[in-house]
């Protein structure tokens, strides 16, 4: 089947994963991405991180044996960094030479997205910014992604996930009321979801430039994105002076109890369970086994549940702790009760039948590494599906490897001067 | 294809319109839909959304027009009410359907189809109509018609277990983990089926031709967590949940440093070339202490483990004795260190900062006359600026104009259709 957007050409000069991310989706969707590399500053995730283990190493793993650290001998092992750029193509450009920005800027000329993420100026101090580059080509859509935007007093501040989330408010929301510490995301929320509005902010650009022929500037920045993912907080300080504050797992604005996480057989193991009704709440104790105290007047109402929260929660405890998770679960939802394991990675791996069924995740290859599963783009388009690996049904590029194509092919540089430009450490 | 722009050409998706049949799961994807400049109209049942009764509200009074989270998530739709269970309902719909370029919907898998307004009856009258159905499991499946919330959804999808408290010393967890409040999972799958409509919208401009989306908010979570697939995937090791930092195989400093006033402030340390900027920043304020002898200059001991829980203890140390507001993350930032403040959403209002950027936007609210300040923008396009207004739809506010100017009906029309409930 055709991908949606085949026609579409991108230069990506992104690194690390809230950057990366977006034109990965993109990628999927069938457009042509040229990830834009320098060996001298490679992505920190092609040396720091997770390592992907090759030969021996490899075999350990798929044998299900656990390789603590595996050995790292080759920049093509960066575990993330095969996560966040399959798809795509991959080039050797250093853009901080004269013949190196000549060849960028022929390569933008045949481009229909600029996306870099850069810090705020760099671009501006290499010549390479959107007011020179709109000149070779007067619809391009450029896409700056600095943590804090472009325009604003914080232009030089750095960001990532941790950061944006903190200054957005998303870390202080998540947690156990005070005195608990906020306890925030245990993963850069805000790279996926920065890696989501910067894919979204490429595809709206190209939308209005189909329908009017315009290109066209966008300042993204990552701390901002998190701010609109802040939901009604700002709007109920406004408007009811009510200061934000941390309600743990239980459910403020929809009248639910019990409505938590709660402890199961096993090390660390915990189950959800939402129960919006009184009707839900037979249902539930009578997957309990209509325990006696689920009979007690302080629980049979909904309303007089949400006056007894904490002991509800006590009770709950002494309950699931007598429950393998998994199979609590499937009786509590077969009893039509919302609930659901706190699933580990291992689990949606290896053990969700719904996720096998949609596809989860797909297996491409890398030259170097060999063949890994990767997350898959998790929306189904019936007519032009997504697919991580894109049009070349590939993992993450190797440093370089498509310097043949995009320098022989696309801009027409032949063997010989391609051979002069690598010894004069331009590609 | 060139054009001058005019005046009401202004957002992304100037020519877009939008039916938005959506509760909690999916109406966060209608309003970035029209913040980005489609014509959204929600559809309502006469009974009003249930997204009217999710609080907080205004004043704490719970009347339907009085939800601050449908003002929130509705900000800039038009909204209508049509009883799709009713067949007179359904025929609107299918009228109004030639005239609409996408349908968002969260009604359960199958339902609509069972009403004759599935996708493959709609696109019959539209083959132009991009579909996009939000559900808990997407439309097929072993799993298909579980039941969910946002806490099940982010705890199956994995966000959970990557979030929480540090265990005991002796290594046990005696806190739960914590699923995020705000309707992340909402907002996760809402994101991603944006992507994948625009996607849609594009190809449709090279054939003509719309499409169905299929839209599992369990998948669409389960691929937003970080580190803990590729360590399994990679190393078969569990990561685990650690207060205020990643989820990792191991377990790392804490980053969260607490002010003198009980608040916080994200501040990493590090080892190389950070803790020689922590080194610094503390310096150039006084407050390095012992961090000055000479042995801190070395590369090699500031990386040691021992240097490291040094720094450490004298970078808490110094934020420990301002207070929240003295904005120290500010030094931080200063010397390129991965600084902020634990900021409450909130106060992030008088930032000059969002300021300059028109971050926030100013809303009228003329029912209680009173200018209300929301998160405008996710990103500052000035070329197609993000749409600022009008404020969420009162119940059947747009009928007269939707169903009248699209299609046509009269006043007296509407009159009978209302009083039989149809909308």
């Amino acid at each position: 089947m055709p991908f949606a957007i085949e026609n579409i050409r991108i230069t990506d000069c992104t690194w690390l994963l809230a950057g990366a991310g977006g034109p990965r989706f993109l990628a999927g969707m069938g457009a042509e991405d040229i990830r834009v590399e320098w060996k001298d500053r490679l992505d920190w995730l092609r040396s720091g991180s997770l390592t992907i283990p090759i030969g021996e190493e490899a075999e350990r793993v798929r044998r299900g044996e656990t390789v603590p650290s595996p050995t790292r001998t080759s920049v093509e092992q960066g575990a993330t960094f095969s996560e966040n750029n399959p798809g795509k193509r991959g080039i050797s450009l250093n853009i901080r030479t004269e013949k190196g920005k000549e060849i960028f800027k022929e390569l933008v000329r045949i481009s229909d997205v600029v996306v870099e993420c850069f810090t705020a100026r760099t671009m501006e101090r290499l010549g390479l910014d959107y007011q020179v580059l709109r000149k070779i080509n007067p619809s391009l859509i450029y896409i700056q992604q600095p943590g804090f935007g472009r325009k604003g007093q914080y232009v030089d501040y750095v960001s990532t996930g941790p950061v944006a989330q903190a200054m957005s408010g998303l870390t202080e929301q998540s947690g156990l009321p005070s005195p608990y510490p906020p306890v925030g995301w245990g993963y850069s929320y805000m790279d996926w979801s920065g890696a989501y509005y910067n894919a979204m902010a490429m595809l709206s650009a190209l939308y209005y430039r189909a329908r009017t022929g315009e290109g066209q500037y966008i300042d993204c920045s990552q701390a901002e994105a998190g701010l609109y993912l802040t939901g009604t907080a700002v709007l109920d300080y406004v408007a009811n002076d009510r200061s934000s504050a941390r309600t743990g797992n239980r459910s403020p604005y929809v009248p639910s109890a019990p409505h938590g996480a709660y402890p199961c057989k096993g090390t660390d193991r915990w189950i959800t369970i939402s129960v919006y009704n009184d009707e839900e709440w037979r249902a539930m104790a009578g997957v309990l086994g209509d325990p006696r105290w689920t009979k007690d007047e302080r629980y049979t109402k909904l309303s007089a549940r949400l006056m007894h929260l904490d002991e509800l929660d006590h009770m709950m405890e002494g309950e699931t702790l007598q429950w393998e998770p998994f199979e609590l679960m499937e009786k509590l939802q077969a009893a039509g009760v919302a609930a659901g394991v706190c699933q580990t990675a291992e689990d949606r791996m290896e053990r969700d039948p719904q996720l096998e069924h949609l596809g989860f995740q797909v297996e491409l290859p890398n030259s170097t590494v060999g063949t890994w599963k990767i997350k898959d783009f998790p929306i189904h388009l019936s007519d032009t599906p997504a697919h991580s690996g894109g049009t070349l049904n590939r993992g993450a590029p190797c440093y370089g490897e498509d310097n043949g194509y995009v320098y022989g092919t696309l801009l027409g540089i032949d063997d010989g001067e391609r051979a002069k430009l690598a010894e004069a450490e331009i590609i | 294809m060139t054009g001058t722009r005019s005046p009401e050409r202004k957002g992304f998706f100037f020519d877009i319109k939008v039916l938005e049949l959506a509760d909690h799961r999916g109406e966060f994807c209608g309003k970035l839909m029209a913040g980005a400049g489609a014509d959204v109209v929600k559809v309502e049942p006469p009974s009003g959304s249930p997204t009217r009764r999710i609080g907080p509200f205004y004043k704490d009074e719970e009347e339907p027009e009085r939800s601050l989270h449908f003002w929130h998530y509705n900000h800039g739709k038009r909204g209508v009410t049509l009883d799709v269970t009713k067949p007179e309902g359904q025929k609107l719909l299918r009228d109004l359907v030639p005239r609409f370029d996408v349908i968002i919907e969260t009604f359960p898998p199958g339902y609509l189809e069972g009403l004759g307004l599935g996708y493959a009856a709609l696109s019959a009258l539209n083959p132009r109509l991009v579909m996009a159905s939000i559900t808990p499991f997407g439309q097929s499946g072993p799993r298909r018609d579980w039941k969910s919330s946002d806490l099940v959804h982010l705890a199956l999808g994995g966000v959970m277990m990557n979030c929480g408290y540090d265990p005991t010393a002796d290594g046990e967890y005696d806190t739960p983990p914590i699923a995020p409040q705000m309707w992340h999972a909402s907002h996760i799958a809402c994101n991603l089926t944006f992507i994948a409509i625009a996607g849609a919208l594009l190809h449709r401009e090279q054939t003509g031709k719309g499409q169905y989306i299929d839209a599992p908010m369990h998948q669409a979570i389960s691929t937003n967590t970080e580190m803990d697939i590729p360590s399994w995937a990679y190393m078969r090791a569990p990561v685990y949940r650690q207060t205020g930092r990643h989820a990792a195989t191991r377990f790392t400093t804490p980053l969260e440093s607490i002010t003198k006033d009980g608040r916080y402030v994200h501040a990493s340390g590090g080892l190389g070339r950070s803790a020689e900027s922590v080194i610094a920043m503390l310096d150039e304020n006084g407050a390095a202490m012992d961090l000055t002898d000479p042995k801190y200059s070395e590369r090699g001991y500031v990386s040691t483990p021992e240097a490291a829980a040094r720094i450490d203890t004298v970078s808490k140390k110094w934020v420990a004795s301002y207070k929240f507001e003295r904005d120290l993350w500010k030094e931080g930032q200063k010397h390129e260190l991965h600084w902020a403040p634990i900021r409450k959403p909130e106060e992030n209002l008088e930032d000059p900062h969002w300021a300059e950027r028109k971050t926030f936007t100013e809303v009228y609210h003329e029912d209680i006359d009173r200018t209300l300040t929301y998160t405008g923008a996710p990103w500052l396009a000035e070329h197609c600026p993000w749409r600022e207004g009008p404020r969420a739809p009162h119940l059947g506010e747009h009928n007269l104009e939707v169903f009248g100017n699209e299609l046509d009906l009269s006043q007296a029309r509407l009159n009978e259709l209302k009083k039989s409930g149809v909308i």
